[in-house]
């Protein structure tokens, strides 16, 4: 329904996004997934038709936008990365005034006002100034505003950046739904890969304006079943122990945090004594060793050796 | 269009503050500067024998508006002079005068100027006596009427605005600084009206009313509407508060000084623009704003007169100076009370500027955002 073809968008300095093939179809949700920085925003402004791409096509129902953006705009929701409100004005009269954007008036209005009120969970707060909102009830509008219009397609910008966990969840479930009871065809772009496993059917994964996967879940998933995620855990380490596990010449990937170290091996090999005698060479004490079943953060770190947030 | 303007009205009234500062603001500065006396009257001892202080000479001495001349003996005088208290002295006597100069600057120049035009009429109205040959005491007394009633309604005038001719440079503290300070601040007033352009379009509400049905031009149009509509609020209130509470009587065309600034402020909006388009972000918007406007104070004669300014540059540049055009149009009405014709040009000048800088500004925003 909605696609990019061969899409580039190059600034003075960057290539933001590089010949980027991408769709949605009409009910799914697609997530858009990848490090700060990889090019989601830019994509998804050419999508939604902000932005024209360098070269390549952007299209709604196999009509290219760029001459006519006007079809799509018209079921287009955005809800942009940063707090596109007025925030000297309450929740209320920031609905009224994106509403009044697009011609609703009156009665009309009121009650489609009432209705995003309840869905995002502000009927309480309608009457505050949104200056004075917490984070996540600042993104909620944010949202809110996007369906005002009842659009049949939203675009969300990592829509739960820098908020508390029941707000975020909130979210959540409010845009799944929005999928489920109203049909309404979703693209998520986050850098939370526990979001986009959790919300989506679909997902494209970026990274430095490249698409690197795109698939289901399960498709993605696959690219690393012929090997296998083990997470060490320990309380401090050693250098000795990193310097060893670095050179090992099974071991493709690692990730190293504060208390665990990620490691991707290929799936027949038997990491388990290998690991320990390492550990005891270098003279530290291990928690435990998991072997885990890949996520999607796995997939990232398998495809580029970088940790998706770092 | 009406519901962004309806978004701007109210937050302008849930957050006034920053209009208000700046009113007040200019309303204080123009008060105590005006006041003041400050600098428009440059002290400048004098020495002459008591007949000369009585006659005409001395006088026209007296009346003078830019330069106070003190009487003093020619030994303080010489004092001052040597001191450096006083850039320049006068001695006068009957048929001659002679400068004594401690600084050769600018001062010294118009001082001498000044003084040669006094000297150029006494010698005019005596070769007039000359002339009808009169020849009594009371024929010359009410020939002396009649030559100065003459000269205060004459048949024509000949304005000239040069400043080698400093008679026509009038120069009026308290309007001057009234004038001065609303224009100024008043940059200020603007600029940050348009400034949330810049914000709302990286946040994205800017995007968001892309998105919708509303046409660009609404956009801009009702964002620059607004803005013209807080910076022309702020200078009336201005301008009323001089004119019905301290008095300021405008020399009786209070109505014409207020329509005047109506094509300054619609340059004002569009500089804005053109600034806000230039910047990359709010930031740098901070930082160059006080730059623009306070230079553009300085070489638009806003703090003092700009026939002060001495500096090929400085003047080229007060030419692209929307204020400069302000305070021309202002000055030629109220003070050398000008009829509206001959500030016609400044006014076609403001308004050329508020399209040219407008055009420019919308073209590199739009262009930018792609
Ligand atoms: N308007 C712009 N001008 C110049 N460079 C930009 C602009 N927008 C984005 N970029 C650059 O393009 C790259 C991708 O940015 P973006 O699409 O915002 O990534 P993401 O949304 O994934 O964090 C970054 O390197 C960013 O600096
Ligand atoms: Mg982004």
């Amino acid at each position: 329904m909605l696609e990019l073809v061969d899409s580039t968008k190059s600034f003075k300095k960057v290539k933001a996004v590089k010949k980027l093939n991408m769709f949605i179809e009409k009910g799914e949700i697609v997530g858009l997934l990848g490090p700060n920085g990889a090019g989601k925003s830019t994509a998804i402004s050419m999508l939604s038709s902000l932005m024209e791409p360098t070269s390549g096509d952007v299209r709604y129902c196999n009509k290219s936008i760029l001459k006519n953006p006007a079809p799509l705009r018209k079921i287009l929701g955005m809800v942009p990365q940063e707090i596109a409100l007025y925030e000297d004005l309450t929740a209320i009269e920031n609905l009224q005034f994106f509403g009044r954007l697009y011609r609703m008036k009156g009665k009309e209005l009121q009650r489609k006002i009432d209705v995003i009120l309840e869905l995002i969970g502000l009927t309480d707060h309608r009457k505050d100034i949104v200056k004075k909102f917490s984070g996540g009830m600042k993104r909620r509008l944010n949202i809110g505003v996007a369906l005002l219009h009842d659009p049949e397609v939203i675009i969300m910008d990592e829509p739960t950046v820098g908020i508390d966990p029941q707000s975020r969840n909130y979210i959540l479930e409010t845009v799944k739904r929005l999928n489920e009871e109203r049909q309404m065809t979703v693209l998520y772009t986050s850098h939370y890969m526990e979001e986009v496993e959790f919300l989506c059917d679909r997902i494209y994964i970026m990274d430095k304006g490249n698409l690197i996967a795109s698939g289901t879940k399960q498709e993605i998933k696959q690219i690393l079943s012929a090997e296998n995620t083990i997470s060490i855990k320990a309380d401090r380490w050693n250098d000795a122990f990193i310097a060893s596990i670095e050179s090992s010449p099974t071991i493709h990937r690692i990730k190293v945090e504060e208390k665990e170290i990620t490691i991707v091996v290929p799936k027949e090999v038997n990491m388990f004594s290998e690991l320990a005698k390492m550990a005891e060479q270098a003279g530290l004490e291990l928690r435990s060793i998991d072997i885990n079943s890949p996520t999607l953060e796995d997939v990232f770190l398998h495809l580029t050796g970088r940790a998706l947030r770092d | 269009m009406n519901g962004i303007l309806v978004a701007k009205f109210t937050t302008f009234i849930r957050k006034p503050w920053m209009f208000l500062l700046f009113t007040t603001m200019s309303i204080i500065f123009a008060l105590i500067l005006g006041t003041s006396g400050g600098m428009t009257s440059i002290s400048v001892p004098v020495y002459g024998s008591s007949n000369i202080q009585e006659s005409f000479i001395g006088k026209s001495l007296e009346k003078n508006d830019v330069y106070t001349f003190n009487w003093m003996t020619e030994k303080e005088m010489l004092d001052l002079i040597a001191d450096g208290k006083s850039e320049v002295g006068v001695i006068v006597k009957e048929d001659d005068f002679q400068l004594v100069v401690g600084v050769e600057s600018t001062n010294a120049q118009m001082v001498e100027q000044t003084i040669h035009d006094i000297y150029a009429k006494k010698l005019q109205q005596e070769k007039l006596f000359e002339e009808v040959e009169a020849q009594t005491d009371s024929e010359k007394q009410l020939l002396d009427e009649e030559y100065k009633t003459a000269m205060d309604s004459p048949v024509f005038t000949m304005k000239t605005s040069n400043f080698s001719s400093s008679e026509a440079f009038v120069y009026d503290n308290e309007t001057h600084f009234l004038f001065g300070f609303t224009l100024f601040f008043v940059i200020y007033t603007i600029a940050y009206n348009v400034l949330p352009i810049l914000l709302e379009k990286k946040e994205g509400i800017w995007d968001r009313m892309i998105l919708s049905p509303v046409r660009k031009t609404e956009m801009y149009i009702a964002n620059l509407v607004y803005s013209f509509f807080e910076g022309y609020l702020q200078v009336l209130i201005i301008f009323l508060v001089f004119h019905f509470w301290i008095g300021v009587d405008f020399q009786g065309r209070f109505l014409e000084a207020v329509l005047l600034l109506i094509p300054y402020v619609f340059a004002v909006v569009s500089l804005s623009i053109f600034i806000t388009a230039c910047v990359k972000n709010a930031q740098q918007f901070n930082a160059v704003l006080p730059i623009v406007a306070v230079s553009m104070a300085m070489i638009g004669g806003a703090y003092w007169p700009i026939e002060i300014v001495e500096s090929e540059v400085l003047l080229a540049l007060s030419k692209i100076n929307p204020l400069t055009y302000g305070m021309e149009a202002l000055n030629g009405m109220v003070v050398y009370g000008y009829p509206l014709e001959e500030v016609l040009l400044p006014i076609s000048i403001l308004v050329l500027m508020g399209v040219v800088l407008m055009g420019l500004g919308i073209h590199l925003m739009e262009r930018r955002h792609v």
